[in-house]
């Protein structure tokens, strides 16, 4: 075990250690955990331990980077509730901005948008209490538009309710949008009393 | 016969620097890729340069399996950024 090459290979150790190290973005980070497995196999494999080398290669490269990508991208998510009819109609143009703007904002921070489309706004309320989705996005009625609040619905075509209040804080912080000027319907204080929200629902069916 | 590990040690590199470059997710999976085949040919060079049968079989396990793993991690990121993109709940 007095071979040169030896010291070469431990050295690409650490090398790959440290890029994992200071790699931020989670995605990126499983993919290099699976070329320091790769090379710490070789380094085992090379210092004769090759019970260890096999172990390494294929669970900590093949099985527990799996699981963690299906971790991590069923984690960094934000479910956004919408109504079904902003998703199929490609004539939103208003709407597919404010998601682009919305998808910025979360891809500095590594978080995913999904969109989770249900048929009605009861439906979409009921989610959000629930916590199927972290927030929901409810287009003004389109009947509105039509009868008085015109003015209303041409501002503010959107309104956003937002379960998270870190999300929330995040996104009133950094939500700029005047031309389609959001409003937010921070409903996390509706959370804690949960009974009487449930019961306003109730109700109002 | 340790030329050809020096050689071979010096083309891991090159793929360890483009991962570290690379902003890429696919790129980085290229590299990875590169990285998982080399190193296990690096594994069966060193066998052979040390007649150690055991390090051999390890370095044939190891490059059979690695490609399966690899195609599952593919997978798994090809979803995900087709949710990303379309963002249609699957």
């Amino acid at each position: 075990m007095t071979e040169n090459y030896v010291y070469v290979i431990i050295a690409l150790l650490p090398l790959t250690a440290s890029m994992l190290v200071f790699q931020t973005n989670p995605y990126h980070a499983l993919v290099i955990r699976g070329i320091l497995g790769a090379v710490s196999a070789l380094v085992y494999a090379v210092l004769g331990a090759a019970d260890v080398a096999l172990t390494e290669a294929l669970v900590g490269t093949l099985l527990s980077v799996a699981l963690y990508v299906v971790a991590v991208r069923s984690s960094l998510v934000m479910r956004l509730g919408v109504h079904q009819d902003s998703t199929a109609g490609a004539e939103d143009v208003c709407f597919k901005e404010f998601k682009d703007e919305l998808r910025a904002i979360l891809g500095k921070r590594h978080l995913r948008l999904e969109l989770v489309p249900y048929p009605d706004a009861q439906a979409l309320h009921q989610a959000l209490m629930t916590k199927e989705v972290h927030a929901t996005c409810m287009g003004r009625p389109k009947h509105d538009k039509h009868s008085s609040g015109v003015g209303v619905a041409e501002k503010q075509p959107y309104q956003i309710a937002i379960r998270v209040k870190h999300l929330h804080d995040i996104l009133q912080s950094e939500l700029f949008s005047p031309a389609t000027s959001l409003t937010y319907a921070d409903v996390s204080e509706a959370i804690k009393t949960d009974l009487g929200t449930q019961d306003l629902g109730r109700a109002h069916l | 016969m340790n030329l050809i590990l020096i050689a071979l040690l010096l083309a891991l590199l090159i793929p360890i620097y483009e991962a570290w470059q690379d902003d890429d997710i696919w790129q980085k999976m290229l590299a990875f890729a590169s990285i998982a085949t080399k190193t296990s040919i690096l594994t069966l060079v060193i066998s052979v340069l040390r007649d150690d049968w055991m390090i051999g079989v390890v370095g044939v396990i190891i490059l059979s399996v690695g490609n399966a793993g690899l195609m599952l991690l593919a997978h798994l990121l090809r979803r995900m950024n087709y949710i990303g993109n379309e963002g249609t709940y699957d």
